[in-house]
């Protein structure tokens, strides 16, 4: 009896990794009960990791018919932006997930190494790991030439996607004692958009002109990384001998070293403290906007929001986004060819507007779980309507003077300053017709933003599917709607963008009124909706 | 329709979740001018009724008045009277607490200069004054009950409704927080409080409501609900505490713990 006791009790308890997948997945499950919609988002994801895990594996596989050195070259670039992405994306847009943040798991009675394992297991485990599985094996149909090349390409791909996995579970790991602070969390968050930025300069460069002979480009590519881990694997499969063998003990070797590297941070993670962050104070300043509106609740929640956007990561991270995909598809534009005229600067503007509207497509969703504060005060649908005007007119502020910014700058790039004044014009027209559509997905669909690092999909577990209906939602409904003043002016009538401004405030104040009605029947829904996790 | 003598008043107030029914038939009263305490264990339902009663959960069924007005018929009367403090201290982080109780009074419409001079007041008696130009962010619990509990005072409301108030407190503060709640009820308006710590409810309440799996199995002035036992002894025997256990000396169950030392 004894002897039974004190073996459970001093030995690290025998748990395998099957255990951290069946955790992963009831935590998936969890998520999911008795919530329909919930359960039709990922039904969605699952059907898109299906058509993705589908159509990547038949490209890939159809790398065959290409010429060799080609099919070579595209899977080296390819394996590279696998290891790349994965190792970016889980920090950018899922954070750290319950099952995989260390500090949840310190005191169960596990080695490292069985953590280590589990927590890898689990790492597997999901719709998008086996879709990338998938897609990845296309490689061995798609580059090898012989039967070497396929047998070293079946060991290649696991081993790309093991490297894919520790790779990217060292960074979140070694990242988890800096995610535990709040300013560790801030940085993060805002520097998330840097590397969204990054990931746009080879797409600039291959724009800037150099592009003449896209297989000389995509050679050159390829030839340096080749020399990469992932490039390692992808030129075993390829050349199926001796060399690509040498090749995959150097890539084993490298993926052990990883994963011990990941076992030592780790161990340093599970007994890292949290670190407290010592509040500074901050200025008590009353605010531009403050000092022109008069006293009362549309002060109150525009003052609040613009506050929101300087100070809340999250607000700064949509912000940036907005200007940085504005301006990477403004400069693409306006290196394109067959475009001319009014288009080079309202196309870009209008993008502009469309990017920050956005951001209100979810307008409650930064407020989260504070939203019962406004809750408890607004007792009439107008109420809902001026909270909505206060957001919306917080995001006026901000983006009308940007918008005007960009039109002189893509007018100044086109060569012609006189459309500036119709790309402004239009902008502001489309702003307000978005903001009008946002305000009604806002109380429609709304979802809840995690506080916890989180860039892309903005929505917790679960919320992914209502997220995309939003954004999806606000973009057509708003692209349809802007249609009747943005495509004369596209199309070279540049005196219909007068009407574009009174047109846009009539769409917004058309949707604010009827966003207060809906928002203020539907309120404890709204707040419950926006209230979840983090 | 004011001149109702009950401050709250819930008629067969229900709610479930999916299968789950988190409140079943749920008969709140509240005198007004009263210092009531909601009590139960974990999971009895507190917590939902509270949210069906400010306004911020929709009951499936029943009926809820404050001061004689339907919470759900008549919001903008009854929104005007209450101060809400809900469980998990859920607050607008980024916003400094004197910037936080700012914004609550500008949404209800009180006068900027009137808010301004209430704030200062209020975060003097809460101790806040040194943090209040620090984001609500890096406050500590306390600082947050506090903070919290001052954005719900700040219109001066007729009925209070707080959360847990006490949870996590340290002493310092949460005498604080009785101090000022005292005031207000002495003032004749009505606190409704949540709470499973018992001596604290003993001590400032005169009107009890002990709720269990989704029922209020006792309600009443505390001296008559606690018919002479502690309050504490009558809720242990109320909730039914002990039936399904195997006594307190432990018995059959929980043999193994304690038994080997090594």
């Amino acid at each position: 009896m004894a002897g039974r006791d004190l073996g459970v009790t001093e030995r690290a308890a025998r748990v395998g990794p099957l255990l951290f997948v069946r955790l992963k997945l009831r935590l998936v499950a969890g998520n999911l009960r008795g919530n329909g919609v919930r359960v039709a988002g990922f039904v969605f994801t699952v059907i898109a990791a299906l058509v993705v895990a589908g159509l990547g594996f038949l490209g890939v596989s159809a790398l065959r018919f290409a010429p060799a050195q080609i099919a070579a070259d595209v899977g080296i670039v390819l394996f590279t932006v696998f290891l790349v992405s994965w190792a970016i994306v889980p920090l950018l847009a899922f954070g750290l997930d319950d099952t995989l943040d260390p500090s949840r798991l310190a005191l169960l009675p596990l080695r490292t190494g069985q953590l280590a394992t589990g927590m890898f297991a689990a790492s597997i485990t999901g719709v998008w790991p086996i879709s990338a599985l998938v897609v990845m094996s296309g490689a061995v149909f798609g580059i090898a030439t012989g039967l070497g090349g396929v047998l070293l390409g079946i060991v290649a791909v696991l081993l790309e996607f093991a490297l894919c996995i520790v790779t990217s579970r060292l960074i979140t790991t070694s990242m988890s004692g800096v995610m535990r602070t709040r300013r560790g969390r801030d940085v993060l968050a805002v520097s998330v958009v840097l590397f969204a930025l990054a990931g746009q300069i080879p797409n600039l460069v291959l724009n800037g002109g150099f592009s003449t002979d896209p297989a000389r480009t995509l050679h050159a590519m390829a030839s340096v990384l080749r020399w990469t881990p992932p490039g390692l694997a992808a030129h075993a499969i390829a050349d199926g001998g001796l060399v690509g063998l040498a090749e995959l003990v150097v890539l084993a070797v490298l993926v052990l070293v990883i994963g011990r590297l990941w076992i030592a941070a780790l161990n340093r993670a599970l007994v890292t403290p949290d670190a407290s962050t010592q509040g500074a104070s901050v200025r008590n300043s009353r605010g531009l906007l403050a000092r022109f509106l008069p006293d009362g609740q549309l002060a109150a929640v525009a003052t609040k929001e613009l506050k929101y956007a300087r100070r809340d990561p999250r607000g700064r991270v949509l912000w940036f986004t907005s200007l940085a995909v504005t301006g990477v598809m403004a400069f693409s534009l306006s290196r394109g060819d067959g475009v001319g005229g009014p288009g080079l600067v309202v196309g870009p503007a209008c993008l502009g507007a469309v990017m920050i509207a956005l951001q209100s497509a979810n307008s409650f969703g930064i407020d989260g779980r504070s939203l019962w504060m406004n809750a408890v005060t607004y007792g009439t649908g107008r109420e809902w309507r001026i909270d909505l005007t206060g957001r919306h007119l917080a995001v006026a502020t901000i983006g009308a003077p940007l918008l005007a910014v960009l039109a002189v700058a893509a007018s100044l790039l086109a060569g012609d300053l006189a459309l500036a004044v119709p790309g402004a014009l239009t902008a502001w027209g489309v702003l307000g017709v978005g903001l009008g559509i946002g305000a009604v997905t806002s109380v429609l669909v709304p979802y809840s933003v995690p506080d916890r690092l989180n860039a892309f999909t903005g929505a917790v577990p679960g919320q992914g599917g209502i997220a995309f209906v939003a954004s999806f939602g606000a973009m057509i409904g708003g692209g349809l709607l802007a249609l009747p003043v943005a495509l004369p002016v596209l199309l070279g009538a540049t005196w219909v963008s007068v009407l574009a401004v009174p047109y846009g405030l009539l769409i917004s104040w058309a949707g604010r009124r009827l966003a207060g009605n809906i928002g203020f029947r539907r309120y404890p829904e709204l707040v419950g909706a926006v209230s979840q996790g983090g | 329709m004011t001149d109702s003598a009950e401050a709250v008043r819930t008629h067969q107030l229900f709610k479930r979740f999916g299968q789950q029914v988190a409140v079943g038939g749920v008969d709140l009263i509240v005198p007004r001018g009263s210092f009531a305490g909601l009590v139960g264990p974990n999971g009895a339902g507190k917590t939902t009724t509270l949210s069906m009663v400010t306004g911020l959960l929709r009951p499936d069924g029943g009926t809820i008045h404050i001061d004689g007005l339907d919470v759900w018929r008549d919001p903008v009367q009854v929104k005007a009277r209450i101060g809400v403090l809900p469980e998990g201290l859920r607050l607008f982080e980024r916003l400094s607490g004197r910037e936080l109780l700012s914004y609550n009074g500008q949404l209800r419409g009180i006068p900027k200069a009137e808010v301004e001079h209430r704030a200062e007041e209020l975060l003097r008696v809460m101790d806040l004054t040194e943090s209040a130009d620090k984001l609500v962010v890096d406050y500590s619990t306390g600082m947050r009950k506090k903070i919290g509990l001052a954005a719900a005072l700040l219109h001066n409301p007729r009925v209070l409704f707080l959360d847990e108030p006490f949870e996590g407190v340290d002493p310092v503060s949460a005498n604080t927080l009785t101090e000022v709640l005292r005031r207000y009820t002495h003032s004749g308006a009505t606190v409704v409080f949540s709470s499973h710590v018992m001596d604290l409810v003993e001590r400032l309440c005169d009107w009890v409501s002990v709720m269990s799996r989704g029922q209020i199995v006792a309600q009443g002035p505390l001296d008559q609900v606690r018919a002479g036992r502690s309050l504490n002894e009558a809720f242990l025997g109320l909730v039914g505490a002990g039936e399904h256990g195997h006594g307190t000396d432990g018995g059959e169950g929980l043999s193994w713990l304690g038994a080997t030392s090594a």
